[in-house]
């Protein structure tokens, strides 16, 4: 057996403890932590059957089964990528918003300074 | 025919000037603001040097022409702009002007900024540069600029990236801003063209020195103005 089907099974258990301890926690929702242990999943699988990887490859019309995976993590990471940009947009504008409010509220007196 | 800006004119315009670590330049700026009869909203974007002093200073010698805001933390020069915007609402003036905080804009040039306010032919002014005078990476810059704009916002106007701008407060308050940065500048001029705002454009001075040279729109900001109106579209 390589090293490779043993290792990422074992980092891919503690990944999928991790993503339901945050669902446990609230701090993620039952959806995503289901999407991430699927993903999860198919990793231990193609670990532990590298075969395998060349059935679902050949579904898609790919060749090579390291091909498919190499194209599924890309898109993956690029969804990812995707989704940290807009939260990180969207919290920006909050912050953006929050900013403002203050300011706004805050208008700056000489009495301020006199303080 | 030729309007004069009377003092009550002057009385009932805030000039709104967002401010980031402009600690060395913007006492001038205020005090040739407010010995032009001029009122003020001064943002400070959370300045890391000692700005919000200077602007406390200002106030205390024209105590009844400077309001003060500060941002928290840095925001940029849009987030700035629009908080001076909101907070000029609260004032109910007649005319609104925004302006550089570092010198590269001459006071004297107010009175003619509001001047198509005054006259009532126009609700928005756009304070136009002189490019031939520009250095040359600063007018490649506006001039692809000016090129975006029209293509994404489909407005053409001479100096898309003029932080000079006038408008009254009824304008004011129909146009919605939401720019982080630079690309206020051609956001201003988006909503004032989609809301039907007729806008003039008047010859500005710009006063070049190397430290108001190392802000503005140069290369850099062209490319996130870009990507921003790119996004924008969707």
């Amino acid at each position: 057996m390589l090293l490779y089907s043993i290792l990422f099974p074992i980092i891919s258990v503690i990944a999928i403890v991790l993503f339901l301890i945050r669902y446990l926690t609230e701090r993620q929702s039952l959806i995503t932590t289901i999407l991430w242990a699927i993903l999860w999943l198919f990793v231990i699988l193609f670990s532990i059957f590298p075969k395998a990887s060349e059935n679902f490859a050949r579904l898609f019309g790919i060749t090579r089964g390291l091909d498919f995976i190499i194209i599924v993590v890309f898109v993956v990471l690029f969804y990812v990528i995707f989704r940290l940009f807009s939260k990180l947009d969207k919290l920006q504008d909050d912050v953006n918003k929050i900013v403002k409010e203050v300011a706004l509220s805050n208008e700056i007196t000489l009495d301020d300074e006199d303080e | 025919m030729e309007y004069d800006v009377t003092v009550e004119d002057k009385n009932q315009t805030y000039v709104v000037l967002p401010a980031y670590n402009e600690s060395t330049r913007i006492r001038p700026v205020i005090e040739a603001i407010a010995e032009k009869g001029y009122n003020m909203v001064i943002v400070n974007d959370g300045s890391t040097d000692n700005t919000l002093e200077v602007i406390t200073e200002c106030k205390r010698k024209y105590p009844d022409k400077i309001h003060i805001y500060s941002l928290l933390i840095n925001r940029g020069v849009g987030v700035a702009t629009q908080t001076g915007f909101d907070a000029v609402l609260s004032f109910s003036p007649k005319y609104v002007v925004s302006m550089d905080s570092d010198g590269q804009h001459s006071a004297d040039d107010l009175d003619n900024v509001i001047r198509p306010l005054v006259s009532g032919e126009f609700q928005a002014v756009i304070g136009v540069r002189p490019f031939d005078e520009m250095p040359f990476t600063r007018n490649f810059a506006n001039n692809v600029m000016n090129l975006l704009t029209r293509i994404f916002y489909r407005v053409n106007v001479t100096d898309s990236q003029t932080g000079f701008r006038a408008i009254t407060y009824d304008a004011l308050k129909k146009i919605d801003i939401n720019a982080k940065g630079y690309l206020i500048s051609s956001e201003f001029i988006r909503e004032v063209n989609d809301n039907n705002i007729p806008f003039a454009e008047v010859p500005i001075k710009t006063i070049y020195t190397p430290e108001t040279q190392a802000k503005g729109t140069n290369a850099k900001e062209a490319i996130k103005i870009f990507i921003q109106m790119v996004r924008h579209q969707f």
